[in-house]
């Protein structure tokens, strides 16, 4: 992506060259895209040969030279400072959320609390205030996948199936339940932004956040673990990537957590927290990896007490697939660990599952990846089968699992069983067009957005997925 | 070959043209009659030979006439009167002087000295490589001028062509004159009712011998047996096995262990109504074992969608929405919303240069008069 932008940086017209580098359109009757390779003006003809002379200088000459010292000289090759360790991987995951040189969009407007469950802004693109970027940068609901550098403002098309999504939020939150949702849909087609969407959503509504953005790390074994003292069968805790969590969790959820406060007394903790403390400062206790898991687990206590006033929340996770299988950690007798054992992803999974609910109402959300996910045949099946629960009657098949195949998963059955899947699919015509203005507007793609070139952009796009339209539209050099 | 030489060399010999002449004759050949089974060993054809030759008379050979009469009365087949003019002639041999008798009797001696090595036996040298010092006496010809074409003949192809013409005429009198009759023979088509569930097949190989034309092929449907219930025809396909067809519903079973067609065809009727006793038998119903169809792969036959043909409706369909585009497009570009990607780089750029203003040239402060070097 970075180099796609260099590029573009090198082509940009210049004030100085206006006039010059706007190119002249050709007429619009060549057909948008073709399969036949393209045809030359003109036969440029054969340069007239020049008789050469052989008394011109060759200017380089190939091949073995006369090495006219006994020894190589050692030559030093400046290659200037070598990064620092992690520097790369930094740069690499750096997300910048705003591009200077993008044109402002005029008609844009920022979002309010209720914009998103509203069906008649379908089809219509928000621009994201600058508190709620924060917020969302806090807790990594951005990813560098996403083309956010591209723009002025980081801005979100409101489609179908937000709507659908923020709705059952809603109606989640207003009658005290939990809302267990599944995002799935083919590659590109915008699941992860689902949730940022739904999350943005979350943050305009004073509702508590907890975002996992990628359920790798916590099975991959990439973070130290620990058994859990106390627990039969025994589950594992896993203190860094909690302390992160807290850390992500208190700076993105500042506001709402100042204002909620503790039901019970924690003596356990390292600073004394009373009754009636913010959780704000429970949160702030969490300071070293050893104290970590407690002030989770008192953090989760909280959140989850009963009778006393909290705020709806919504538990959120990407790549659902990583926490459906046997993790890569091993227990002390060298065998693996299910993922459901690891103490923090089992708090993620009874929610969806539905065996516990968050007091004040919320939701919980997992999005499928495509794009890295383990395969998870229970997973899969249990999926496509509530999809076909939830269609209307008799419209689709209800797949059956197959009798002679041993590698489900009867924990992820379980898990799964009672979820709602919703489907994103790829966007409508009219939500395609909006944002491809909303591209035209700044600047980023030079073209008269008609119905033409929607279409064409729709159609090679998949029918209208949005990863690959941006690809077929943005990503290209076409100017 | 068509030079003018030739052609009269050619037509000189042609009066001597006749039937290519046997060039040698073929030995008769010596039946022996063995048994198919013993358990006596083999004796060498040598051994047999000089047995015969010992018994029979004929081949005896005799030192004087004498010795040949003696031994011709001591035969007790002869009749009467051979006896009488054998003793006749024995006393008539005693009569010869005993020289001329001794010189006869060396005559003969000396004769099979002389014809004993064509008698003896022929060893193979051992040091010879094949055999091939000696002459080879099973040769029918003699290997000189063998493959010479001796002009007096067809050549090979000109054979094979006729031969092909034979064979086509022997075909074309049959198509002529027996295959017609083979119409009376013939039987309309009958199908199969409705408990004619079986559907044999049988290879035949039109009267030669193979090894595939034993074999049966049976295929029937569990679902037209009429008699068995829903959760037997179940069982009989589970029975089945990777026999059963789960897509097309047919088991389909084959038998050649047998010699002959008829016991494999019965081996696989007998077969068949086990299988649908044991369907029927209630003891174990096999619920608890899904129908097993790893065996067969399901072939997914992918169709042009009907709703995708480009039918009249369509085409007017496909008009309607893209006057409506235009419309649409029309409607923005008169209302001024249309999005143009380039003059909105435009106009941002203007703006930009705006904003920033024009470049005012900066003026370097003139510079403080010098004082005078010198006052």
């Amino acid at each position: 992506m970075s180099a796609s932008k260099c590029l573009r940086c090198l082509v940009r017209p210049s004030p100085t060259t206006l006039p010059v580098s706007v190119p002249q359109h050709v007429p619009k009757n060549i057909a948008p895209f073709s399969t036949t390779g393209a045809k030359a003006g003109q036969n440029p003809k054969p340069a007239p040969s020049v008789p050469k002379n052989p008394n011109a200088l060759q200017p380089y000459r190939s091949g073995k030279k006369m090495t006219l010292s006994k020894f190589k000289k050692n030559k030093v090759i400046d290659r200037g400072k070598a990064p620092l360790p992690g520097e790369r991987k930094a740069w690499r995951k750096r997300i910048s959320l705003s591009n200077d040189n993008a044109l402002p969009v005029p008609w844009l407007t920022q979002m309010r609390p209720g914009d998103m469950a509203d069906s008649g802004n379908v089809a219509k693109v928000f621009s994201l205030p600058a508190g709620l970027q924060d917020q969302l940068r806090a807790c990594e609901a951005f990813k560098p996948t996403q083309s956010w550098n591209m723009f002025r403002t980081p801005s979100v098309l409101v489609r179908n199936e937000t709507v659908d999504v923020m709705g059952r939020m809603q109606q989640a939150a207003g009658e005290n339940k939990t809302a267990r949702l599944v995002l799935t849909g083919d590659k590109f087609t915008g699941k992860s932004l689902m949730l940022l969407q739904a999350m943005a959503h979350a943050y305009l509504n004073e509702w508590i956040v907890i975002h996992v953005p990628d359920a790798q790390e916590l099975t991959t074994a990439s973070t130290e673990y620990a058994p859990i003292p106390g627990t039969d069968p025994v589950q594992y805790m896993q203190p860094n990537y909690v302390l992160k969590l807290i850390q992500n969790f208190r700076k993105a959820n500042e506001a709402v957590l100042s204002k909620t406060y503790t039901a019970t007394a924690h003596p356990e903790l390292p600073q004394n927290i009373t009754v009636n403390t913010p959780l704000l400062n429970l949160c702030q206790t969490a300071k070293e990896p050893e104290g970590a898991w407690v002030v989770f687990r008192a953090l989760w206590n909280e959140l989850m007490a009963k009778n006393v006033p909290r705020p709806p929340i919504l538990f959120t996770l990407d790549g659902l697939a990583h926490i459906m299988k046997m993790s890569d950690y091993r227990s002390p007798s060298f065998e693996l660990i299910h993922s459901h054992d690891l103490a923090f992803v089992r708090h993620f999974t009874e929610l969806l599952a539905g065996n516990t609910s968050f007091p004040g109402g919320g939701a919980v959300i997992a999005a499928t990846s495509r794009s890295n996910a383990p395969r998870v045949p229970s997973m899969e099946l249990v999926l496509a089968q509530r999809e076909a629960e939830q269609a209307p009657r008799g419209a689709a098949e209800v797949p059956q699992p197959d009798p002679f195949f041993r590698g489900y998963d009867k924990r992820v059955e379980s898990v799964l069983r009672s979820v709602d899947v919703v489907r994103v699919n790829g966007a409508s015509k009219p939500e395609a067009r909006s944002l491809m203005e909303y591209w035209a507007a700044s600047g980023l793609l030079r073209d008269t957005v008609d119905e033409k070139l929607v279409t064409e952009k729709w159609a090679l796009g998949g029918n209208g997925v949005l990863g690959e339209m941006e690809r077929a539209a943005l990503m290209t050099m076409r100017i | 070959m068509a030079s003018p030489a030739n052609l009269l060399r050619l037509c000189l010999r042609a009066p001597s043209r006749r039937l290519p002449t046997a060039r040698a004759a073929v030995a008769a050949q010596k039946t022996v009659f063995l048994r198919p089974l013993s358990t006596t060993p083999v004796r060498w054809a040598e051994e047999e030979e000089e047995r015969r030759e010992d018994d029979d008379p004929s081949n005896q050979v005799f030192a004087d006439p004498g010795e040949f009469l003696r031994s011709f009365l001591r035969d007790e087949s002869i009749t009467q009167e051979e006896r009488q003019l054998a003793q006749s002639m024995l006393g008539d041999w005693s009569k010869v002087p005993k020289d001329t008798q001794k010189s006869l009797q060396n005559l003969v001696a000396e004769i099979n000295n002389e014809a004993a090595p064509l008698r003896r036996v022929r060893v193979p040298k051992k040091d010879s490589f094949w055999n091939e010092d000696n002459a080879d006496t099973d040769l029918i010809t003699d290997e000189n001028g063998e493959d010479d074409f001796e002009e007096d003949d067809m050549l090979a192809m000109g054979h094979a062509k006729l031969e092909e013409h034979r064979e086509f005429r022997e075909y074309a009198r049959i198509a002529v004159w027996e295959m017609p009759l083979l119409s009376k023979l013939a039987k309309p088509f009958q199908p199969p009712v409705g408990d004619e569930v079986l559907r044999f097949r049988y290879t035949t190989y039109m009267g030669e011998f193979h090894p595939a034309d034993r074999k049966v092929v049976v295929e029937f449907s569990p679902n037209d047996l009429a008699d068995l219930t829903e959760a037997q025809r179940l069982k009989l396909m589970k029975l089945a096995g990777p026999r059963y067809n789960p897509e097309k519903g047919i088991i389909k079973m084959s038998c050649e262990r047998f010699e002959h067609q008829a016991q494999n065809k019965r081996y696989l009727g007998d077969l068949i109504a086990k299988m649908i006793a044991a369907a029927k038998d209630p003891t174990d119903m096999f619920e608890d074992i899904p129908l097993d169809t790893r065996h067969h792969k399901f072939k997914t036959v992918i169709k042009f969608p009907k709703e995708w043909y480009l039918t009249e409706e369509r085409r007017q369909q496909l008009e309607a929405q893209r006057k409506q585009a235009y419309l649409l497009d029309e409607q923005k570009r008169q209302s001024g919303t249309l999005v143009n990607g380039v003059e909105a780089i435009q106009e941002g750029l203007r703006a930009r240069v705006n904003r920033i203003g024009e470049p005012v040239p900066v003026r370097r402060p003139l510079a403080p008069p010098r004082p005078p070097l010198r006052r």
